[in-house]
């Protein structure tokens, strides 16, 4: 189980440090508020990760100092499909948990999953990506 | 004797739907037409129900306005992505057939119908998930989320 709720730390540390860098190029007020309000659940979402894996004894890998971008944040149109990607990769690595948890740690997992899979569908709305959604949130 | 004619026919039952297991079946005498409790229905049995029911409002709302058709195609398509998962997972067989039923209302009235019919599927597809054995959760959970994707969606 602490390697996939590792994973999803990891997921959730990438995930605030693209906000970081995609919410400069975010034009409108929609964006931005979305784009923050998304960033502080991430982190909500890390520090919660952080306790529990202390909580387990697990060793968590540092985070590294710098993330490697998929591509090049120089626009709007970019940093929406940054956002997509990373709310997807999110979906991702909480899906990965359900199976190894139950109870508490299930039920978190799972609304972990479904924001970031609302988050996303948000998102493809603004960037006006169709379809809006997956068949499969999470799924690889 | 006759536990080990019951335990033949479930065994039959099992293996070979076909004539020869039903031939094999009257051979267990006197006691050969006891009636088998139906199953229980499977616990996904509701979200399987609910996937239908969704993908079918979905295509009924997309013929009612077909200015909203490419918006909500896509929809009707995960829907239906998940009842062909979940019945091939517990074993049920899907109904054959597209949309049926009354005209739904259209426009925006559609729009909040749909809205609220996800939000309550995305309730069931929730507890599910919760209750599921580890092999099934990580697919529930990804039906509750593109529940709750479509919810926002149609906004």
């Amino acid at each position: 189980m602490s390697g996939e709720m590792a994973a999803a730390l990891a997921a959730e540390e990438a995930a605030i440090y693209a906000y970081g860098i995609l919410g400069v190029k975010l034009t409108t007020k929609g964006d931005l508020t979305e784009a923050r309000s998304s960033e502080a659940i991430h982190r909500d979402r890390r520090d919660a990760l952080v306790l529990t894996l202390a909580a387990l004894k697990a060793s968590t890998a540092p985070a590294p100092a710098g993330y490697e971008l998929p591509f090049e944040i120089t626009d709007r149109d970019t940093a929406l499909r940054l956002a997509i990607q990373v709310e997807d990769g999110v979906a991702q690595a909480w899906r990965a948990v359900l199976p190894v948890t139950q109870d508490g740690d299930r039920a978190t997992a799972l609304s972990a999953l479904t924001d970031a899979a609302v988050r996303a569908a948000r998102w493809r709305r603004l960037g006006k990506v169709s379809p809006a959604t997956l068949a499969w949130p999470g799924r690889p | 004797m006759v536990l080990d004619c019951h335990v033949r026919r479930r065994q039959v039952l099992g293996a070979v739907a076909g004539s020869a297991g039903l031939a094999a079946l009257t051979g267990c005498g006197l006691f050969g037409a006891d009636p088998e409790p139906a199953p229980p229905p499977d616990a996904l049995q509701p979200v399987l129900d609910e996937a239908l029911t969704l993908a079918m409002a979905y295509e009924r709302a997309g013929l009612a306005s077909p200015d909203l058709a490419a918006r909500l195609s896509p929809m009707a398509l995960d829907h239906r992505a998940h009842a062909t998962e979940l019945a091939k997972l517990i074993g049920a067989t899907l109904p054959s057939g597209g949309a049926s039923g009354p005209p739904t209302e259209s426009g925006t009235d559609a729009l909040a119908e749909l809205r609220k019919a996800e939000q309550s599927a995305l309730k069931t597809a929730t507890a599910a998930c919760k209750a599921a054995p580890s092999g099934r959760a990580a697919l529930v959970g990804s039906i509750a989320a593109a529940r709750a994707a479509h919810a926002e969606a149609l906004r």
